[in-house]
């Protein structure tokens, strides 16, 4: 009798196994036999989706051959000599917002391939930045970056600091809501060179993109619709200028012209910063007493707003066909299935931010009823910060229009030039980048 | 009628001429045509696109280009005058040295033996502001301050300067000690007869000696340090504002993060003249050394 029991549950078993796959390989289509080759973008915070392919592969016979997993910027360098060498027959790409456009004629149109009611399942927002000349040229995967204000929480708690504040400021001390209070509390929290009021990206597109969504903050832009360079406008001025006061009044590290994402991450869990704008990948490490002497101590805001709008440069991470694959079908099925519903909800149960309307409610409500109250501190001001994102201009010049800007913006920072001095060099040199590209 | 032969000679080297026109003559061939041509990485059909002397002319008055050489030539000649220095010191004094010498030949090795990419980690590490070594040990002794060793303009060489010296000395070490090993007591030791000060005997004998072989240092490592690139790329990525930008960061950014590789040969080709002379200069040296000595020029 047991045994007969046995038997009926494993078939049982057996039964819903061959359900389950039945219709995942129905979702997903069958492909016995056919190998994608796939080159993708490595590192510890990308990696756990990795994980889900052999459940794509099982659910549809192919396999996928990751021919390349290096750096986002590495990745990009081989690219581009792919590109130069015609040797692009490889299907899926790891691909970025900000260097989408740099790879004319490589990448497929998904607005083809892929059905439009699972496009508009997307943040629109990511749609729309994944969207070069009217292709759809990656869907997003959960890799969505936009920077908020973190910020130590013990220096708002200090009844001396917050009477010499309104002092010395006469208003009251409290999380900023502005980039001018941001400058005011940086220059009066500082202490170099133990202690420092904030800091920034200084150097490569880093410092460009701040610059940049201090510019949208101010209500300038960084070019016209003609694509000419309006940077070096009162609005361009005023950003750069913010730059250069903190600078000179020792409220940043004074090496922060040299820093990037990972010195600035460092930096503010070291405990000897007090406020940093910084991406969400970040916000676990803060607050992990093992990786941060912050841990504990840290609050996030939303980003503070300029004169006119709040900062809210952004960029996703997403997976892209190329033209020369030789079974697109097969790669936009996995490049679907990477960006699924159920992938997102496990890539961003990681903490990164996800690009699917359904998965950011599913995030905020869990992180609501769940018992970490930092976890959804976080979640609840990146999803407002989210609400002022905008990407870089779409076009292929802008990574090296970057490369023109940014030893201008340092040589204003550190008193090489005046601000308006760097900001019209860099525009003439802007100017003769795009008319060099054929934009006017 | 006898089938035409190809000469013996020119068959016997052919095997040569295949593989040095594989890797050496075409890829110059190839980037030298580039160079002419609007060639981006991101577009192959611009390497149709023939734009004449454009690029070159472009170079020629970019005020950023020249200052990027001005600075090479500026970080090349002391770096190759510090290193000679501290080169010709250390292998005198190892020449000293009685026991324990192989070791610490070795020793000395080591520097050379680190990728120039890991010197330059571990030198942007010990010159970070706030928390590096070097402001640590400073802070520590009392000095309360945080100096910008890769921020300003003077320090961020220093800097940079220190870390290529740190690595590379020990190639004019090792060379100015094979020189003192290949050296002939006898001279010496009629000088010690002759009443000469041990200065006396280094500046007129054991230095001009040595010059064939420090030449051959200067040339080599003249070469290499023209083409300096990891270190200071990890350090200082040129930066900031361009203070520490030598030849081989502008034309990497700009051939490819820019992508722009036409133009990066053209910037190639045109600071090889810079590699040419030091080359030429040095091997002039080497030949007056060398008949100073009495042998053949």
């Amino acid at each position: 009798m047991q045994k007969s029991n046995f038997f009926k549950g494993l078939m049982a078993c057996t039964a819903m196994v061959a359900v389950s796959e039945s219709a995942l390989a129905s979702e997903w289509g069958s492909f016995d036999g056919v190998t994608i080759e796939a080159k993708l973008i490595g590192g510890q915070q990308y990696e756990g989706l990795y994980g889900r392919i052999a459940d794509w592969e099982a659910a549809t016979g192919a396999k996928v051959d990751i021919i390349s997993k290096k750096s986002h910027f590495e990745i990009d360098k081989e690219i581009k000599s792919d590109m130069a060498a015609g040797t692009t027959d490889w299907c899926v790409g790891s691909n970025h917002s900000s260097f989408a456009p740099q790879y004319e004629g490589l990448y497929t149109d998904l607005n083809d391939l892929v059905p439009a009611d699972v496009v508009a399942e997307f943040v629109q927002g990511n749609i729309g930045a994944s969207t070069v000349g009217g292709e759809l040229l990656m869907l997003p995967r959960a890799q969505f970056d936009v920077s908020v204000l973190y910020y130590l929480k013990s220096n708002y708690e200090d009844a001396d600091k917050t009477a010499a504040f309104k002092a010395e400021y006469g208003y009251d001390l409290a999380v900023p809501e502005t980039w001018e209070q941001v400058k005011d509390q940086s220059i009066f929290f500082a202490d170099p060179p133990n202690f420092y009021g904030t800091q920034y990206a200084g150097k490569d597109e880093a410092i460009v993109g701040r610059f940049y969504e201090m510019v949208v903050a101010e209500g300038g832009n960084y070019l016209d619709e003609t694509k000419k360079p309006i940077f070096n406008s009162d609005a361009g001025q005023r950003a750069l200028q913010w730059f250069v006061d903190l600078y000179e009044a020792k409220a940043v590290p004074a090496g922060t012209t040299s820093y990037v994402w990972d010195d600035l991450g460092q930096g503010f869990a070291s405990g000897t910063v007090a406020l940093n704008l910084d991406w969400p990948g970040w916000a676990g490490f803060f607050n992990d007493p093992e990786s941060s002497k912050a841990a504990g101590n840290v609050g996030v805001a939303v980003q503070p707003m300029g004169s006119v709008t709040r900062t809210g440069w952004s960029g996703h991470h997403g997976f892209s066909v190329t033209n020369d694959c030789a079974n697109k079908e097969a790669a936009v099925s996995l490049v679907n299935f990477l960006t699924s519903e159920d992938s997102q909800l496990a890539e961003s149960a990681g903490g990164s931010l996800p690009t699917r309307s359904a998965v950011w409610e599913a995030n905020v409500a869990a992180a609501k009823a769940g018992d970490d109250a930092f976890r959804a501190e976080a979640l609840a001001a990146f999803a407002e910060g989210a609400k002022y994102a905008f990407a870089v201009p779409p076009i292929p010049e802008w990574g090296e229009s970057t490369n023109i800007v940014f030893p201008e913006l340092q040589a204003a920072i550190v008193g090489d030039k005046t601000v308006k001095e760097a900001l019209d060099d860099a525009a003439e040199a802007v100017d003769e980048l795009m008319r060099e590209s054929g934009y006017y | 009628m006898t089938r035409r032969r190809l000469p013996e000679w020119f068959v016997l080297l052919l095997p040569a001429i295949i593989v040095i026109a594989a890797v050496v003559l075409i890829p110059l061939l190839f980037s030298l045509y580039s160079s002419f041509t609007p060639y981006k990485l991101t577009r192959p059909s611009t390497l149709w696109k023939w734009v004449g002397t454009y690029n070159y002319e472009k170079i020629l008055s970019d005020a950023k280009f020249w200052a990027a050489f001005g600075r090479t030539v500026l970080f090349l000649t002391i770096v190759l005058n510090l290193e000679l220095l501290f080169g010709l010191g250390i292998a005198l004094m190892m020449n000293k040295v009685t026991w324990g010498q192989r070791t610490l030949r070795t020793i000395l090795m080591f520097p050379m033996m680190f990728s120039p990419i890991l010197v330059g980690f571990q030198f942007k590490f010990i010159f970070n502001d706030n928390i590096g070594l070097v402001n640590n040990v400073l802070q520590s002794m009392g000095f309360n301050v945080a100096l910008p060793w890769l921020v300003d303009a003077k320090l961020a060489m220093f800097s940079i300067m220190f870390a290529e010296i740190w690595m590379s000395t020990s190639v004019f070490a090792i060379l100015i000690l094979a020189g003192l090993f290949a050296m002939p007591r006898d001279p010496l030791e009629a000088a010690k007869v002759d009443g000469c000060t041990p200065w006396q005997s280094f500046r007129h004998i054991t230095l001009p000696f040595l010059m064939p072989f420090i030449y051959i240092a200067m040339t080599i490592r003249s070469l290499d340090v023209a083409r300096a690139y990891d270190i200071v790329q990890i350090m200082t990525g040129g930066g900031p504002a361009r203070r520490t930008e030598l030849l081989w960061t502008l034309m990497s950014r700009t051939g490819y993060v820019d992508a722009r590789m036409g133009l990066a040969n053209a910037m190639g080709y045109v600071s090889i003249l810079l590699s040419i002379l030091f080359t030429i200069y040095f091997f002039r040296k080497l030949s007056a050394a060398r008949a100073e000595l009495g042998m053949a020029g």
